[in-house]
């Protein structure tokens, strides 16, 4: 009896943290329930952290697993009844949300041809020199297959470790032992290993606040192409920030070539306050908090998407940037806005963030984007 | 609290290491459990020499893997003695002309006798009772490491081709930690316990100094442990750990002091700031600002 109302318990204490976006399994459940049969459950501290052992409770969702734990678990380990679903959710929970206004979605407008257009070029030319604000659902696509061609450009660097290669290479001893089972004692060929050609990780952080709203939406879409061609998916992270920091990389798992209006539409009502403000310092201090050490080495080169317009506070900005800038590999800033050619960075945000990165390069159209390729190389 | 919680706690101790409630529920879980341990936490925070006094606790032998990147099975799992295997095979045809089969050459040099046992391998075959491994770094290995070291913490049984499989005899207590330089897949992850490691708080600071430092004036350690709190809050680029606050003590008490004045400060500040740019921060007015709390 008891211990049933034990799982249901912790199911619902387990569902409680998926809602808020800790990630735990069935099989973190299936531990937190054999950490409770171990433990005293009438001494509250000792539930807690056994649970946050058991189901793996990392230091970023700390906050969050401590909060609903007051609320959620009672002190005796008995099963309480279980509260109103909307109780659990909490204030924080990001709802579903249409899409924002402003956002150029597939009926936007017309095709007219941006006024600096220059004719003559072949189709791809055009599209290179057009700019974001001018771009029509169909151009989407036609820069998918563009950036996957551009992409394969990217330089690569050997790897440390070794695998097996014909040819060329260092002998490996032990496959060549193993060889000369099959040849009676002698070695006749020695079997050899290289190091394999290693891509470079990329980690991007996107401003989606209002005022980037008519580039966000090609932005993005060049940066999931980018992911997509780079062969391995792992090591390529997205963020998104305006007010808070969203870790877009799990919903991208699923995603589809041929299906980035979707998905931008997906992503959109994934991050809360989407076309809202802008805390830049903040949203990058969160990122040093808890995402720099694990996901950015001497092989990351991070990208940074935005227009550097933040009226807020520009020494966690400063700070932040500068932990970045000492581990990565390098650091380039993207602004849409320093297309024109008479733009300053003197936005005190951009201003404060300057010092700090390799490169700040414009983004406003796709030619400009090209110019960046050489930069993500390792 | 269950007792035998408590029972650990002051059991580690005793061996010098002061456990708090969260270190001591998780090794107590993961004991019991049969599991694995992920420690994470920023260096220097007491990772490694929890295996150690665990090691120490359960009076048995502490194996030991470092991963680096490039880290692989001849280096983790076993290596065949390939000097030796072939000095046997030049030794038979030596003995006369080499008239076997195939599977007769196999049996010559294929045997445990020609196996070099590595770290792994040596922790699963240990026959006299269950041996702590300790996997240190994790972060440090590639993904494909993980993924097979995944295979041999699920089964803890190995297969070498020419062997067949070897099962452990014991199951290993296995420690794994994590400095947080990579982020470690989810199926390791959920594969452990897991376990995070704060810096700790100056009461708890101030009784490892106790432990790991007796020679020190009680004044001295406690300045030492308020000086080192008051840094960790300012905004480093590398907030020292516990280990260097050892260290620091250690060397203080080398230069006699008992207590913190700011020549000796200065001097010896590189004990616990190993970065240019911090150590350029906490020049002049910053490092007043520290001391001034630290000696209040």
């Amino acid at each position: 009896m008891k211990s049933e109302g034990l799982v249901d318990h912790l199911a619902h204490f387990a569902r409680a943290l998926r809602q808020r976006g800790v990630r735990v399994s069935l099989s973190d459940e299936a531990d937190g329930l054999a950490a409770l049969t171990l433990i005293d459950l009438g001494d509250r501290t000792e539930t807690r952290l056994g649970l946050r052992s058991a189901l793996k409770i990392r230091p970023r969702d700390a906050a969050v697993f401590e909060e609903l734990f007051a609320v959620l678990w009672s002190a005796q380990g008995e099963a309480q009844p279980a509260p109103p679903r909307h109780s659990v959710a909490g204030p924080s929970v990001p709802r579903a949300r249409s899409l924002p206004a402003g956002w150029p979605g597939p009926a936007a407008e017309s095709e007219a041809p941006a006024p600096g257009e220059e004719p003559g070029y072949s189709p791809d030319a055009v599209l290179r020199r057009k700019s974001f604000e001018d771009w029509t659902p169909t151009d989407l696509e036609e820069m998918e297959r563009l950036v996957s061609r551009l992409a394969v450009r990217l330089a690569t660097r050997p790897s440390r470790r070794k695998v097996p290669v014909r040819g060329r290479g260092e002998p490996d001893l032990r496959r060549s032992f193993r060889r000369v089972i099959s040849q009676g004692g002698e070695i006749l060929t020695l079997a050899r290993r290289a190091r394999p050609i290693e891509e470079p990780r990329l980690v991007t952080l996107c401003d989606t606040s209002g005022s980037m709203d008519p580039h966000t939406r090609f932005l993005l879409t060049f940066v999931l192409a980018l992911r997509r061609v780079t062969r391995s998916q792992r090591a390529s992270e997205v963020f998104a920030f305006n007010t808070a920091l969203v870790r877009l990389t799990p919903s991208l798992r699923s995603v589809r070539p041929g299906q980035v209006a979707r998905t931008l539409d997906l992503l959109a009502s994934a991050v809360p306050d989407w076309s809202g403000g802008t805390k830049i310092g903040e949203s990058l201090d969160t990122f040093v908090k808890y995402y720099l050490d694990e996901l950015v080495n001497g092989k990351t080169v991070v990208l940074i998407v935005s227009d550097g317009l933040d009226r807020g506070d520009v020494e966690p900005l400063a700070a932040a940037m500068r932990a970045i800038r000492a581990r990565a590999r390098r650091v380039l800033w993207l602004n849409p806005l320093a297309g024109d050619a008479r733009y300053e960075p003197t936005a005190r945000a951009m201003a404060a963030a300057l010092p700090h990165i390799d490169r700040l390069l414009p983004a406003h159209n796709l030619e400009s984007l090209e110019r960046l390729l050489p930069f993500l190389a390792v | 609290m269950r007792p035998e919680i408590a029972d650990l706690q002051a059991a580690m101790e005793r061996l010098g290491y002061i456990a708090d409630p969260a270190i001591a529920t998780a090794l107590f879980l993961a004991r019991e459990m049969r599991r694995p341990l992920l420690i994470e936490g920023d260096a220097g925070v007491g990772k490694t020499e929890i295996a150690k006094v665990l090691a120490r606790l359960m009076e048995t032998e502490l194996i030991r893997l470092q991963c680096y990147e490039g880290l692989d099975v001849s280096t983790s799992l076993y290596e065949w003695n390939y000097q030796r295997q072939m000095l046997r095979l030049r030794l038979a045809e030596q003995e006369g002309p080499l008239k076997k089969t195939a599977g007769e050459i196999e049996d010559l040099i294929f045997g445990r006798d020609y196996l070099l046992e590595r770290p792994l391998l040596r922790a699963i075959t240990r026959k006299e009772g269950p041996a702590v491994l300790l996997i240190d770094e994790i972060d440090r290995a590639d993904d494909g490491f993980e993924a097979f070291l995944l295979e041999v913490l699920s089964d803890f049984q190995v297969t070498i081709p020419e062997l067949g499989t070897i099962r452990a005899e014991h199951i290993p207590y296995v420690i794994l930690t994590s400095n947080r330089t990579r982020e470690i897949g989810d199926a390791l992850r959920r594969r452990c316990l897991y376990l995070y490691i704060e810096h700790p708080s100056l009461e708890k600071e101030i009784r490892i100094l106790h432990a790991r430092v007796p020679g020190a004036s009680a004044r001295l350690t406690e300045e030492i442990g308020r000086f080192m709190q008051a840094l960790r809050s300012r905004r480093l680029s590398k907030a020292p750990g516990v280990a260097e606050t050892i260290d620091w003590a250690q060397a203080l008490l080398r230069l006699h002091s008992d207590h913190l004045d700011r020549e000796t400060v200065e001097q010896t500040l590189g004990c616990i700031l190993k970065d240019h740019n911090d150590l350029r921060e906490m020049g002049g007015g910053a490092l007043d600002a520290v001391l001034t709390v630290a000696v209040g």
